[in-house]
């Protein structure tokens, strides 16, 4: 007898597995072989993994994410699966270790079934840098995920994992859970361990989670939270001391007030955020942030600077793509990087070198380094009088791919609520409020440094009033 | 005029377990790449995790080098591309180094000079890159190997200087278990900076040398260097800043490629480490642990145990060696025959077995016990070294050897009288000639006594016992040439080798007790213009032997002509003989009768030590000055005798070979030194014609304190020196005047310091020929020949 089921992209999903537990997923041969059909049908029209290994069938066991299956973005090492960063110079690279986070998730039993795409290194908005791969919208396949972790959001936000690492250098997670509908967090720099995360730029970079619910992301964050010896600069946040978020009635909450040149339904969101809160009790205020007109700018010169440094290993000598035949030493690294590297790359360790070189350093490099102590400030006097930062995540919500988008300066720009969080190394959270014509929008909460579980509780409750959305065409098979 | 300003950057290989920012283990001469890891390796996704102890091992040699520690230290990166560099940055430290602000005291040619330190700073090593054929191989097992940089301000003046600051250094890391400070194999490296400028003009452009992997490359890159930038200068040139490579197959440094100039580091401060705090608790713990460093230790032993600096410095040149000093001391034995027998015997035995003391048969317990059985006249000195080898090479305690070997030697005084009574019983012919004044057969006595004691009769104690047996005391006189061993011909000419019986001479002098006896030596038949080195080498030999065999005392007779010479030669290689040995002269054969009585009695009053006996008086053997009065009358008189202070230079300890062997060191030590004198248009060529021939060292007589012309003319010795310097010949100087030669005085005589010359102090010309060969035939090569001669006992006259 046929059973009936749902359609879901032109794959049929048998009637039993709908709504099962996640945790189910790789219990049995059956179980695992509907998931790998599953992933299969979805990625092929997302292009959200590079790399998907349905595993071996096999009992949960215990741990607080036992049976869970993790996607990873590809700029984070596992084990055994290549670590491509999307791009052509680590095509065919096998991580030989583990990166902290995932070694800690493997430990608390979560089970890793794939890597997710990017733009190369990390370095985009779009997740249209690569030159592996370019990964659309769950909500509109003409329409970009989001980036950098944008194969990470999509991988979520489609349904095909509960939950993914993403890393977030300007925004890499917040921005592409907005845009794919799904929760995004980017914790306190050192909250999570940076080793095994390809750095891009090293004082920016966090390894955050892309999750469907913000339960999810609580369980899989408390897992990842830690300080590390492997990662020098990492810290404890559970021994910060941090003000506890106090309930809705006594929460002060800063407001920064949308830019009128942001898309109208990114001000709704921020509004619609604002009147709930006031309904709940909460004190409310609009805040300016003066510095935001230069976070891009100071993000940008720092982010290039250390990415300059950063991406020099990536030579051909030791590992990676390199041509058979060289001259000499100058020669191969010289011919890895043209053909390995792609341009955004490029152009951004152009830019690094140049904001760094002798006697234009102070002028830019500098300048840029003491703006960031300047934002730092403030962003530390701010939560003395506020308990919480609602904004926008983005300007925009998800644009369109290709030609249609925004060009790449302005796309540089739009960065400027995302980027603040990173040079002031608080966390920021970025959670759907609802479909504005047809693709999600959300707001974004920043709160003080060691803050993240406040962020996350908040979370919950407004989960309450705004559930997460689910995309027509990828219905929730497990969840 | 020109003066050079050289500074050193020395990087510095810490021994920690495991690598600066991974857990690899940190070693070498391992199989190429592996101890490699994905951080080391600069895999993607890595981070550094600063390794403690490689931060405590900075702080300390920071410490030691008197910097100012940075409370707040961090790293920054440092870029450039190599493929060596796995990550193409280095990670090092830019604006808050370890410590900064130090100095170095260094000790050279009898001066000290505060050298600054600026900074210290720690960073990661690169592997390494191997060209073979038309490969490039790269091993990564030095990368990220803990190195501390240490970058000194630009205040050394000459190549011989910086070589002095390394093997300080070396010394001192080696101290502190930081650091093997291997320059060959690159655990201790060297880059340089050098400019030279008029004296007096601002610091000048500046070179950097590169490439300078062992201390002899350092000495002759940089001498090199202040060479080519004086000769640049000089023809009215400039010196170009750039970056050269030291050439060690061409002896020469070319310029590095531009290519490999056209670095900017683009230095930022390090994302991945947090700022590393060295707080007060810290450096506490640091400061407690401290090593006593090599110069307090070598100023402590000195005072503690009353020891010269020559075998200080030898005792603490390695901690190890120091250290098994004060362990024997502990044990009970005695600070100066420890010295004595670390510096001569176990160190050579060392050498021999190619092991370190730590690794050696010898335990301190065992060194002491083995002093103690020789104290106890239990074995006597040929024993001794017999049954120190023996501990070498069969790894057993002395005392089982000497015992298993039957070794003992009889020191009962009881059985050695009854041995004696026995002995002059059965001779009575020998014992009658030793009686009636004739000292010669008590040798003969002597060896028939031993014989009786199948050789095991301790012999000073045994020939204690036949003089009291005999009732003599035996005195050795040496006939060494001379008009006073000689005759005056009926011409009135005197001639030598007529040798007239001493003996008889002294037997009939009344003033003499009775219980001296004679025994004269003749050594050749010549006048003391006409000593060769073997008869110098055969008067030091039959000295070191009659000092073993006689008690009372050596007498020598020589004629005047030399006898300045001899006299600081032999002072110069019986630093502290066992009984005195007397030196005399008669300028006519007239004289001698006089003369010989007073040596005699000097042998017999004097304390042990080489003096020199004349009608006048006594004198010490070195810095004596022969000058004629008139025809008829000679005088000597000690050279500068206010500043000349005998402690300042010590002597050197025979080496223990055969007469022929000595007489071969001599031979070649005289074939390879010249003393030369400078005189108003003297040529330059003129010397380095002699270095031509074959002259390694040159005892040179400048004027006054030391002064000389040093212009670029044929006349000027600036092109000798710069040949001498090249070639590694050294020239001592002292005075044609009595002045002290210091270099201190004037611009001409620093100058000639910054070429290399040494200086000479208040010494004679004659004293310093002397101890240049005594030096050479004392020294197991060249190198310690040189560090010998110039060795000062102490550095206080400036
Ligand atoms: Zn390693």
């Amino acid at each position: 007898m046929a059973e009936p089921g749902i359609r879901a992209s032109g794959y049929e999903i048998k009637e039993h597995v709908v709504q099962a537990d996640w945790k189910t997923v790789l219990n049995t041969a059956d179980t695992v072989s509907e998931y790998g059909a599953t992933v299969d049908a979805r990625n092929g029209e997302l292009e959200a993994f590079l790399e998907f290994r349905s595993p071996a069938p096999e009992d949960p066991g215990e741990g607080p994410l036992a049976g869970l299956p993790v996607a990873v973005k590809d700029n984070i090492a596992v084990r055994d699966f290549r670590l491509t960063c999307g791009s052509k110079l680590l095509e065919q690279f096998e991580s030989p270790y583990d990166a902290t986070a995932v070694a800690q998730l493997k430990e608390a039993g979560a089970r890793i079934v794939g890597k997710t795409s990017l733009d190369e290194f990390g370095m985009g908005s779009a997740t249209d840098t690569s030159t592996l791969s370019a990964t659309r919208n769950p909500w509109d396949l003409s329409r970009t995920a989001g980036g950098s972790s944008g194969g990470s959001a999509a991988a979520v936000a489609s349904g095909m994992v509960p939950v993914a690492l993403g890393s977030d250098t300007g925004g890499s997670v917040r921005q592409p859970a907005s845009f794919c509908g799904v929760y995004g967090l980017k914790p306190t720099y050192g909250a999570v361990s940076r080793f095994g995360l390809v750095a891009y730029a090293s004082s920016l970079d966090t390894i955050g989670v892309v999750a469907d619910t913000p339960q999810r992301l609580e369980s899989v964050f408390s897992v990842i939270a830690g300080s590390d010896e492997k990662d020098q600069t990492s810290v404890d946040i559970r021994s910060m001391q941090v003000r506890e978020t106090p309930g809705l009635k006594a929460l002060t909450v800063g407001v920064l007030a949308p830019d009128t040149a942001d898309d109208p339904a990114v001000q709704q969101a921020v509004r619609d955020v604002e009147t709930y809160l006031q309904s709940q009790g909460a004190n409310t205020e609009r805040v300016n942030l003066p510095v935001l007109e230069y976070a891009a700018a100071v993000y940008y010169t720092i982010a290039t600077a250390e990415a300059g440094a950063n991406l020099a290993r990536f030579d051909g000598v030791r590992y990676g793509e390199r041509p058979l035949y060289a001259e000499n030493p100058d020669e191969l690294v010289r011919l890895s990087r043209s053909t390995g590297l792609g341009d955004e790359v490029k152009l951004r360790i152009l830019l690094g070198t140049y904001v760094l070189r002798s006697g234009f350093h102070d002028q830019y490099y500098g300048r840029a380094q003491r703006l960031r102590a300047r934002i730092s400030r403030d962003m530390q006097d701010l939560f003395t009088r506020v308990d919480v930062l609602v904004s926008p995540v983005f300007p925009t919500l998800a644009f369109p791919l290709g030609s249609d988008g925004l060009t790449p300066y302005q796309r540089k720009q739009a960065d400027r609520y995302t980027t603040v969080a990173n040079l002031a190394g608080v966390p920021a959270l970025a959670l759907p409020t609802g479909v504005y014509d047809g693709l999600p929008g959300g707001v974004q909460l920043t709160g003080p440094k060691g803050g993240d579980f406040g962020l996350i509780r908040l979370a919950k409750v407004l989960a309450g009033v705004f559930p997460p959305p689910t995309p027509p065409n990828y219905p929730r098979v497990w969840s | 005029m020109y003066a050079s300003r050289i500074g050193l950057e020395i990087h510095i290989q810490l021994l920690t377990e495991s690598k600066i920012f991974c857990g690899c283990r940190a070693a070498f001469g391992d199989e190429p790449n592996t101890n490699v890891c994905p951080v080391c390796m600069g895999y993607p996704g890595v981070l550094p995790s600063l390794n403690g102890e490689a931060m405590r091992m900075a702080y300390q040699v920071a410490l030691a080098l008197n910097c100012t520690p940075t409370p707040h230290t961090r790293f920054a990166r440092k870029n450039y591309f190599y493929p060596d560099l796995p990550k193409n940055y280095q990670i090092s430290q830019f604006g808050a180094p370890i410590g900064t602000d130090g100095y170095l005291d260094i000790e050279f040619h009898g001066k000290t000079r505060r050298v600054r330190i600026s900074e210290c700073h720690l960073e990661e090593d690169a592997g390494k890159m191997v060209h073979a054929g038309d490969m490039s191989l790269l091993d990564y097992n030095r990368a990220g190997t803990p190195l501390l940089e240490i970058v000194t301000e630009p205040d050394l003046e000459i190549a011989e200087e910086a070589e002095v600051l390394l093997m300080q250094l070396r010394r001192m890391v080696r101290y502190l278990g930081v650091c093997d400070g291997n320059m060959e194999e690159g655990s201790m490296r060297c880059d340089a900076n050098v400019s030279v400028a008029p004296e007096g003009a601002p610091l000048g452009n500046k070179v950097e040398i590169k490439n300078l992997n062992s201390s002899r490359f350092v000495r002759k890159a940089l001498a090199y260097e202040t060479d080519r930038q004086t000769d640049i200068l000089e023809r009215g040139g400039t010196v170009t800043v750039e970056t050269r490579l030291w050439n060690e197959n061409r002896d020469q440094s070319e310029p590095m490629r531009t290519k490999e100039l056209a670095h900017d580091y683009r230095y930022f401060p390090e994302p991945d480490l947090p700022v590393v705090e060295a707080d007060e608790a810290f450096l506490a713990t640091l400061k407690a642990s401290q090593v006593e460093l090599p110069q307090a230790r070598m100023a402590r032993l000195r005072q503690a145990y009353d020891l010269g600096d020559r075998v200080v410095e030898l005792l603490c040149d390695e901690k190890e060696t120091a250290d098994f000093f004060e362990a024997v001391i502990q044990e009970g034995a005695d600070a100066s025959t420890v010295a004595t027998w670390l510096t001569s015997d176990v160190r050579k035995l060392l050498n021999r077995h190619s092991v370190s003391l730590a690794d050696s048969p010898l335990s301190p317990a065992r060194l002491a016990r083995l002093l103690s059985l020789l104290q106890a006249s239990r074995i006597h000195g040929k024993i001794a070294k017999q049954t120190l080898e023996a501990v070498f090479e069969l790894d057993r305690d002395p005392e089982e050897i000497i015992q298993e070997k039957g070794w003992e030697q009889i020191v009962d005084p009881a059985a050695l009288a009854d041995l004696a009574a026995a002995v002059v019983a059965d001779n009575p012919d020998a014992v009658s000639a030793v009686r009636a004044g004739n000292a010669r057969p008590l040798g003969f006595l002597v060896g028939e006594a031993m014989k009786r004691s199948a050789g095991r009769a301790e012999p000073r104690a045994l020939q204690q016992a036949l003089k009291t047996a005999l009732s003599v005391e035996p005195l050795y006189v040496l006939d060494f040439g001379g008009a006073i061993g000689g005759e005056r011909r009926p011409d009135g000419m005197v001639q030598a080798g007529a040798l007239r019986d001493l003996t008889d001479m002294l037997a009939s002098e009344p003033d003499l007790p009775d219980s001296i006896r004679f025994e004269a030596i003749p050594l050749g038949g010549f006048l003391s213009e006409e000593i060769t080195p073997g008869d110098w080498a055969q008067l030091v030999a039959a000295i070191r032997e009659r000092m073993e065999e006689s008690s009372s005392g050596v007498v020598v007779s020589h004629g005047t002509d030399t006898l300045a010479y001899t006299a600081a030669l032999l002072g110069w290689c019986f630093p502290n003989p066992p009984v005195p040995v007397v030196l005399t002269a008669a300028v006519q054969p007239e004289q001698a009768p006089a003369v010989m009585r007073s040596a005699v009695q000097a042998a017999i009053e004097l304390p042990p030590a080489v003096h020199v006996a004349l009608t006048d008086g006594v004198y010490p053997a070195v810095n004596l000055r022969f000058e004629r009065v008139d025809t008829a009358s000679a005088r000597f008189r000690t050279w500068n005798e206010e500043y000349h202070r005998p402690d300042q230079w010590p002597g050197f300890s025979l080496p223990d070979v055969p007469a022929e062997e000595l007489a071969e060191r001599f031979d070649a030590a005289m074939q390879q030194v010249h003393i030369a004198r400078i005189y108003p248009g003297m040529r330059s060529e003129s010397l380095v014609r002699l270095m031509d021939a074959g002259f390694t060292a040159f005892v040179l007589e400048l004027y006054d304190t030391g002064t000389a012309n040093l212009g670029h003319s044929p006349f000027g010795l600036r092109a000798a020196f710069e040949e001498a310097r090249r070639r590694g010949v050294r020239i001592y100087c002292t005075s044609q005047q009595e002045g002290v030669v210091d270099f201190q005085s004037y611009v001409t005589g620093h100058a000639l310091w910054r070429e290399g010359a040494v200086p000479m102090g208040s010494l004679t010309t004659e004293s310093a020929y002397t101890r240049l060969i005594a030096a050479m035939v004392c020294g197991d090569d060249i190198d310690e020949a040189f560090a010998g001669m110039e060795h000062r006992g102490s550095t206080t006259d400036g």
